[in-house]
Order: structure tokens, then sequence, then C-alpha cells
């Protein structure tokens, strides 16, 4: 067993506690506990905060695309959501092309292209 | 022509958006891992019982990165997926009717933002009996789909361009901020939303492991506490 074989095995091991403990607290409160309502508070701040950094500040791969493009799609996606009655998929396609779009004019302007 | 099943139009409604948001980053996250040089076999078990993007690439860096060590790289991957408490925690109270409460425990593996967070908004209005095969239906997709765009991405991973896997990443935090869009009318969400928003710089102070984890609990506290002045 490698190296990366037992660190997985053990983060496995770690999540189901993570989430088995939550279902088990959850489970044993109302709806309208207090507790819950932190819960899904924190839960929804999190995945604001995780949002506002993938598209500002964003690690790895992402990171690659200039912010401007970045920008770009979410603007595509903000006037699809607008567009499209709000519906999903064809938002979500329209903010990719926003960012492709966006791209393809900044790397033409640094004569990349 | 007989109703569909719960269980069926969770999944109908999981393969859409949902799945090509969740899909594209598990088709990057598989061409990654393959590129670390790890099999297939690592990718899928990462995928499927990790089942948090954020910490299987903290896992995937550190595990992979030279001398990084087993416990520090477990330790920041549990911590960069340690909302999974809260999030489990606030859903399992509407995961149907308390007993038998064995049957709210099916739904623990799939406790993820992507099922989780069309969940938390289609789950109340849903007679008790219906929700939890929704949300199996829901969850089951999503994951099938994250799992196959793992494999297809360590597959496809030689010829797939990084400028293309770059951009595709790009949909996930989209869909999420259209997901958060929708819902800001809902009580609650609005203020849960902008001050998590207005704390994620935090993230950036407190570094990759703990970073967003103290963003929520520091945005969402505040947000708690102004919902209940």
């Amino acid at each position: 067993m490698t190296e990366a074989d037992l660190a997985l095995g053990l983060t496995v091991l770690a999540m189901l506690g993570l989430r088995g403990t939550g279902m088990l607290l959850g489970g044993a409160l109302r709806p309208d506990h207090p507790f819950i309502a932190w819960a899904a508070a924190v839960s929804l701040a999190t995945l604001a905060a995780f949002v506002v950094l993938a598209i500002a500040t964003p690690g790895g791969l992402l990171a690659t695309v200039p912010w401007p493009a970045r920008l770009a799609g979410v603007a595509a996606g903000v006037l699809g959501w607008r567009l499209f009655g709000a519906r999903m998929l064809p938002t979500l396609l329209a903010g990719l092309a926003g960012l492709l779009a966006g791209w393809a004019v900044i790397a033409a302007g640094s004569g990349l292209l | 022509m007989p109703r569909p099943t719960p269980f069926r139009i969770g999944a109908i409604e999981a393969l859409g958006a949902p799945a090509l948001a969740m899909g594209v980053t598990f088709l990057a996250f598989g061409a990654a891992v393959a590129e670390a040089g790890l099999p297939l076999g690592w990718a899928l078990l990462c995928s499927a019982a990790v089942y948090g993007m954020a910490g299987q690439l903290v896992l995937l860096g550190l595990a992979t990165g030279a001398g990084a060590g087993v416990l520090p790289a477990v330790a920041a991957a549990t911590a960069a997926n340690a909302r999974f408490l809260p999030m489990s925690v606030a859903i399992a109270p509407l995961l149907g009717p308390r007993r038998p409460g064995w049957k709210r425990l099916l739904a623990t593996p799939f406790i993820a933002i992507t099922p989780w967070a069309p969940a938390m908004r289609r789950l109340p209005g849903l007679p008790e009996h219906e929700r939890l095969p929704w949300f199996l239906g829901f969850a089951l997709a999503s994951w099938t789909a994250g799992l196959a765009a793992t494999a297809a991405g360590h597959w496809l991973a030689p010829s797939l361009p990084v400028a293309l896997r770059a951009a595709l990443l790009f949909t996930n935090p989209l869909y999420f901020a259209l997901l958060l869009a929708a819902d800001l009318g809902r009580p609650g969400v609005r203020s849960a939303v902008i001050c998590g928003a207005l704390a994620a710089p935090l993230a950036l102070w407190l570094g990759p492991a703990w970073g967003l984890l103290g963003a929520g609990l520091v945005g969402g506290t505040i947000a708690f506490l102004w919902q209940r002045r």
C-alpha cells in the first residue's frame, strides 16, 4: 500500500465520520430547532464563500483563466438568467460561452491567437 | 400514464444542469489524477467516497507531493470538507419521517453540495414519505454522473487541452451561484449568502485547509444571529 492509498483510506473514514455524525445529530432534532437553523446558515454561507473565492481568486487550473474572462462568464450567466427565465442548463451554457468568448478576445488582444 | 416515482423524478432532475456542473469538475479531477500518475481505481474511490471536490483536490495535491506525509494530507482534506458536518445536520430533519431513523442513514454517503443545495429547496415542498426517495434518486444520478466523468477524465487526460479543462471548471461555481441567486427570496437565505460572501476574504487569510470552513462559520453565525434579533 502506498502513502497515497493510505491517505485516501483514512480520508474516506473521516468523511464517513463527518457525514454520519451530522446525520445523527440532525436526525435527533426538530426541523425548527435553532441548531438546525444555525447549521443551515453556516452551510449556505460556506457555499456563498466558495462561489466568491472560486470566481474572484480561484486556485488550480481555473486560475489560468484571466479574471476579465471569468467576469465575462459571470456577466453572460446573469444575462442568460434573465433571457432564459432562470432555467439552469441554458444559463450555464451561456456563462461558459461568455467565458470562452471573453478569453478568446483577451488572447486575440495579446496577439496570442 | 402512471405518475413517475419520487426516486425517478429526483434522478431526472439531477440529469440536467447539476450533472453538467458536476461532470465537468469531476472530468478535470480524473485528468489531474492521471497526470499525477495514480491509477483509475484511486480516482474512482476518491470521487465515490470522499465525494467533495475541495477535499479531493487537497488530498490529491498533498498525497502525491514529495514528503507531504499521510496525516497532514488527511487532516487538510478533512478540514477542506468539514462543511459536510453542518450540511448533514441541516438536511437530516428534512429527509422524511423520524422513525425508522435508519432509513435516513441511506442518504449519508451522498451528502455533498450538488445534491444538498437543490434538496434544501425541494424537500420542504414534498410530502414526507416522498422526500428520501427523491433525494436518493437525485443523489445517485449525480453521484453516478460524477464517477463516469472521473473515469472519462482519467482516460481522456492526454487528449484534453488544459485551456478547455480550465474553462469547464468555471461551470461549477457558476452553477452554485445560480442556485444561490434562485434562493435569495427564501427566508433566511439572503442574509446567509450575503454574510458568507462578505466573509470570503477570511478564507484567504486562514489558508486552503481551514479557510472555507472558517469563512462559512463566521458568515453563517453572523447571519444566524442577525435573523434571531
